[in-house]
């Protein structure tokens, strides 16, 4: 319990540290503050990243060793992934409508980021459909695993298609492209949102389990003696 | 031939006898296909240039938006009642993959070269450069077949009709880009090569995590 509350509370610190961060850097030459924006878009689209990552390092691990715990893990991080990922969108759309004058334009990297998200809605979609739980971890593991071929395809794509979106400053051949100031910040800010997904994950793989526990439990007790063909005697009914 | 390519065989055989007999694909789906070619002018504009222009990707937007229900189709013919006697006949989940992927780019393939030289005519795009486009159009039937499939079988009984175009749309638009692109690059005089190499990459990728799948997937929809 206390590990949980040290996770939340050190998520909680460093989105302070972030928030007081993204105020100290001095405003960006061309951008101004908007470019602060950037301490939210950038982390937030690392973690959509990060968390389709994680659903298919679950969703291959169920399929490896069939253990529930890999699937709460691939469904937990799916989840948080895809409140990232819209968050990445909105925000870049805000962006987007400051520097460009548009609040969506034809880019690859932008089309390709609404796309990885909706694959992952299709993703959520199908485990709520499916009731059983292993059979949901069965099918669901499989679009974990061929839905992160969408990965690399939206990171590199501003390599590949040359649009509007600026390409990455970060992971990229020839090393980070970036002021000091704006990179320390920028990797307080990382820190800070990987803390709140990690304490996100581990709330709802805790309410996975605790949902299980609850489902196994109200099935056995609907569960008959004897099935229903033999009814316990009534008072009175018996000579 | 061997047992695997057999059942494979008289999977596509009847799902092919079974469209035969209902016509869904010819009779419905293509007109269907056909009216949302002949809606597309009539919301942009009829501008003869612009719509020279934008032909080549609204076909390929019809094919694949319109391509899922005829995978859907296919998928949603087999009740729980069939899937259990093919299991009991001992087919060979992997075959039932191939046959009903193979039958389902037969049908796609149909329904794309149908529907080509009615985009030509009503957009007016020169044919010339479509001559190249004979070579994707089975590539992307086979993938867009095999995709259909596979997520026909994720989705098995789980709000099919609709799931399996929100899983089969996305995962799809590397098909969609490609085809486009080798379109376009005809037309610009660029080369198409690569366009074409990622068709059969993804063909290839897609089939192997189909008959890698078919045996869990299937046993998980029991």
């Amino acid at each position: 319990m206390r590990r949980k509350v040290w996770l939340d509370a050190a998520a909680g610190a460093l989105l302070v540290a972030t928030l007081a961060a993204a105020l100290a850097v001095p405003p960006e030459r061309t951008m101004g503050d908007l470019a602060r924006l950037m301490f939210v878009h950038v982390p937030a689209a690392w973690l959509a990243y990060l968390a389709f990552g994680v659903t298919l390092v679950g969703s291959a691990g169920y399929l490896a060793t069939r253990r529930m715990k890999w699937d709460r893990l691939a469904a937990g991080s799916a989840e948080v992934g895809v409140c990232f990922n819209g968050l990445t969108i909105a925000l870049g759309m805000i962006w987007g409508k400051s520097t460009w004058g548009v609040w969506w334009t034809w880019d690859a990297r932008l089309v390709l980021t609404a796309i990885m998200f909706f694959v992952y809605l299709g993703y959520l979609g199908l485990r709520r459909g499916i009731a059983d739980p292993v059979a949901r971890a069965r099918r669901s593991a499989w679009l974990g695993v061929l839905g992160a071929v969408q990965i690399p395809i939206v990171h590199f794509s501003v390599v590949w298609w040359r649009g509007l979106h600026q390409p990455p400053s970060v992971i990229r051949p020839g090393g980070v492209q970036m002021d000091d100031e704006f990179r320390i910040a920028l990797a307080v800010a990382v820190l800070a949102f990987t803390a709140v997904y990690a304490a996100l994950l581990r709330r709802h793989m805790e309410n996975a389990r605790a949902e299980e526990a609850l489902a196994a439990r109200l099935a056995s007790e609907e569960v008959e003696v004897a099935g229903a063909a033999i009814t316990a005697p009534r008072y009175g009914e018996v000579d | 031939m061997t047992g695997l390519w057999r059942q494979a065989w008289e999977i596509a055989r009847k799902d092919l006898r079974t469209e035969f007999r209902t016509g869904e694909v010819l009779l419905i789906t293509v007109p269907f296909g056909a009216a949302a070619l002949m809606l597309i002018p009539l919301a942009i504009g009829v501008d003869a240039p612009l719509l020279e222009r934008v032909g080549p990707g609204m076909y390929w937007s019809v094919v694949l938006l319109f391509g899922v229900l005829v995978t859907v189709r296919q998928s949603a013919a087999d009740g729980p009642a069939q899937m259990d006697v093919l299991t009991l006949l001992g087919l060979d989940p992997a075959a039932r993959f191939a046959g009903r992927a193979g039958a389902s780019a037969l049908l796609l393939l149909v329904f794309e070269a149908v529907l080509a030289p009615l985009a030509l005519a009503l957009y007016g795009s020169d044919p010339r450069g479509w001559w190249w486009v004979l070579a994707v159009l089975p590539l992307v039937a086979v993938g867009l077949g095999l995709l259909g499939t596979l997520a026909a079988a994720i989705a098995a009984g789980v709000a099919s009709t609709t799931l399996v175009p929100l899983i089969v749309v996305p995962l799809s638009v590397p098909m969609l880009l490609a085809a486009s692109q080798v379109t376009e690059g005809i037309r610009v005089g660029a080369t198409i090569f690569g366009w074409l190499l990622l068709l059969v990459v993804m063909d290839l990728l897609l089939a192997v995590a189909g008959v890698l799948s078919a045996r869990p997937l299937q046993e998980a929809a029991r």
